[in-house]
């Protein structure tokens, strides 16, 4: 049902949504936008602009306090509880600490998402080993997250969040620990997933990066969304870097 | 357990609380519920030792030894009639001369001379199959109308000690029903318990996109599995012990008092006991998790 809509309609669409925490002050105010199949933004904004708040509107932590969310063509509010979870199955989530289990090693975190969906172990197997090979840590399949570096905590989560080729990729400062060639490597994995037609939003305080790959921003102020589209230059540039000019 | 039970739950401290926790909750349990069969299984014993015949004796001789005459004849007349119209009693006959002679014809021959004997008048008395007359209501007629008249005195010793019986048999059900109560509490606690140290991981795995059904039932295995280890092995360590209790006891008395022999079905109700405990920590379990996700959207 959702894979016939994928094509049809918005994978994101938000109508004079507004949302608050409890009796406190309005976080987001009359959002208007629409995120279309295979498209990449920025989310940018000050801390406590909302970033963290629209996002959560997007992954179903939340619902709004006003106007209308759809996710895949369903308004969300509407949705079953269990109709919500076939949701987040096809979105892929990169928080900004990570979330990792402690307890799991990197292979068994990263897997965790096929094992909900009850995909075969060797299927899996192939699949998580493939895909931790590819974010470079082949050797740390075993390696528990208290092990890891903050790098390799990234990637891991990373690989969680894709691992179930989501829908839709959204990730919270991803490069919020890490340094800046760290981070510019990251977004190239954001990059081949979104050649591929995942949908992503990446909230970022990160200027560098966001000159540097041109993407329209969804920017937040004090709760308001404007929608910025980065300079000719910049796109220019990123469309040479990722031969993407035909399809801008 | 499933290969994703094991992965989701990380192996923490309520890993070794719940096992240890049912444990010893169906360790006392299971005794108390054993004493009680046990005891109920006695006192039925007793009941059917309790039927069958009784006897009344009349003194034939007054207390200072002159012969009673014409008062005995009313007063086995009178005690006939109290025995007869009691409920549970069949039928109440005196002996005659001829059977009191095959009866004392063991200790003192058949050629002896009954009547310079001042052997008492004994009434036979049949009980009702499956009734047990009222004893004591018996014995208390009989002391009003017929004073000297003697109801075989075990039998209401007897009497008294299943009526305590019984009383005790009610002590220890409503001691199971508080202990069955304090156990249901103990697990639905114990169980949430553990549930708070793996909140992050449920709120984790739901965001994922996990059913509400699947991480409970994920979680709900976890709790059966650790109950049931925890109380089989309690349920284990109560059969020594009733052992050693059972020799004891038997050793002080013959077994005539108390029958330790369990039947099949005594067991089986035995054995209900860590399988309802751990039921029902399953049951919590998956409650709890269900409730705890609603939180979420």
């Amino acid at each position: 049902m959702l894979e016939k809509n994928k094509l049809t309609s918005a994978v994101a669409e938000f109508n004079g949504v507004s949302m608050r925490y409890e009796t406190g002050p309005e976080i987001l105010k009359d959002i208007q936008f629409s995120l279309s199949p295979g498209s990449f933004h920025f989310m940018t904004g000050e801390s406590g602009a909302g970033k963290t708040s629209l996002l959560s509107l997007l992954y179903l932590d939340n619902l709004p306090t006003r106007g209308r969310v759809r996710l895949f063509g369903h308004a969300v509010d509407t949705l079953s509880r269990s109709a919500r979870a076939r949701i987040r199955r096809q979105i892929g989530v990169v928080f900004q600490d990570f979330r990792l289990l402690d307890h799991l090693n990197a292979f068994d975190n990263v897997a965790l998402p096929l094992r909900i969906a009850g995909v075969r172990e060797v299927e899996i197997r192939r699949h998580v080993t493939e895909l931790l090979a590819w974010v470079g840590l082949e050797k740390q399949l075993k390696t528990f997250p208290p092990a890891l570096s903050g790098g390799e905590k990234q990637r891991v989560a990373i690989a969680r969040a894709v691992i179930n080729r989501p829908q839709l990729l959204l990730a919270d400062e991803p490069t919020g620990n890490v340094d800046d060639a760290m981070a510019k490597r990251l977004l190239y994995l954001f990059l081949e997933l979104n050649k591929l037609g995942t949908t992503v939003v990446i909230a970022t305080h990160n200027q560098n990066l966001i000159k540097h790959f041109g993407f329209p921003q969804l920017h937040l102020e004090k709760g308001h969304l404007t929608l910025i589209q980065p300079s000719n230059k910049y796109a220019e540039m990123a469309n040479k870097l990722f031969n993407r000019g035909d399809n801008a | 357990m499933s290969k994703n039970t094991r992965m989701l739950f990380s192996n923490d401290a309520s890993r070794f609380f719940l096992p240890w926790i049912s444990l010893a909750m169906v360790f006392i349990a299971v005794l108390v519920l054993a004493a009680a069969v046990i005891s109920y299984t006695s006192i039925n014993a007793w009941n059917k030792s309790l039927s069958g015949s009784l006897t009344v004796q009349i003194p034939t001789y007054t207390d200072d030894g002159t012969p009673k005459g014409e008062i005995l004849k009313t007063q086995i007349e009178t005690t006939l009639t109290i025995l007869r119209s009691s409920d549970g009693i069949m039928g109440a006959s005196v002996l005659s001369d001829e059977q009191m002679n095959n009866l004392m014809a063991p200790w003192i021959g058949d050629k002896a001379d009954l009547s310079a004997l001042p052997l008492p008048k004994l009434i036979d008395v049949t009980i009702e199959a499956g009734k047990i007359p009222d004893l004591n209501q018996i014995q208390a007629d009989l002391k009003e109308q017929v004073p000297d008249a003697r109801l075989d005195s075990h039998r209401i010793w007897l009497k008294n000690l299943i009526d305590m019986g019984h009383g005790m048999i009610q002590l220890m059900l409503l001691l199971i029903v508080l202990l069955l109560g304090t156990l249901a509490i103990t697990v639905i606690y114990a169980t949430r318990t553990s549930l708070s140290v793996h909140k992050p991981v449920i709120a984790l795995v739901h965001m994922i996109g996990a059913g509400d059904g699947y991480v409970a039932l994920q979680y709900a295995r976890r709790s059966l599995k650790l109950t049931l280890s925890g109380s089989l092995i309690g349920f284990m360590l109560t059969l020594p012990v009733m052992w050693v209790i059972k020799t004891f006891v038997t050793s002080l008395s013959p077994d005539f008092i108390i029958s330790f022999s369990l039947t099949f079905e005594q067991w089986l109700i035995l054995a209900m006991v860590p399988i309802l405990v751990s039921i029902l920590a399953f049951i919590t379990a998956y409650k709890t998790v269900i409730a705890y996700l609603r939180r979420f959207l």
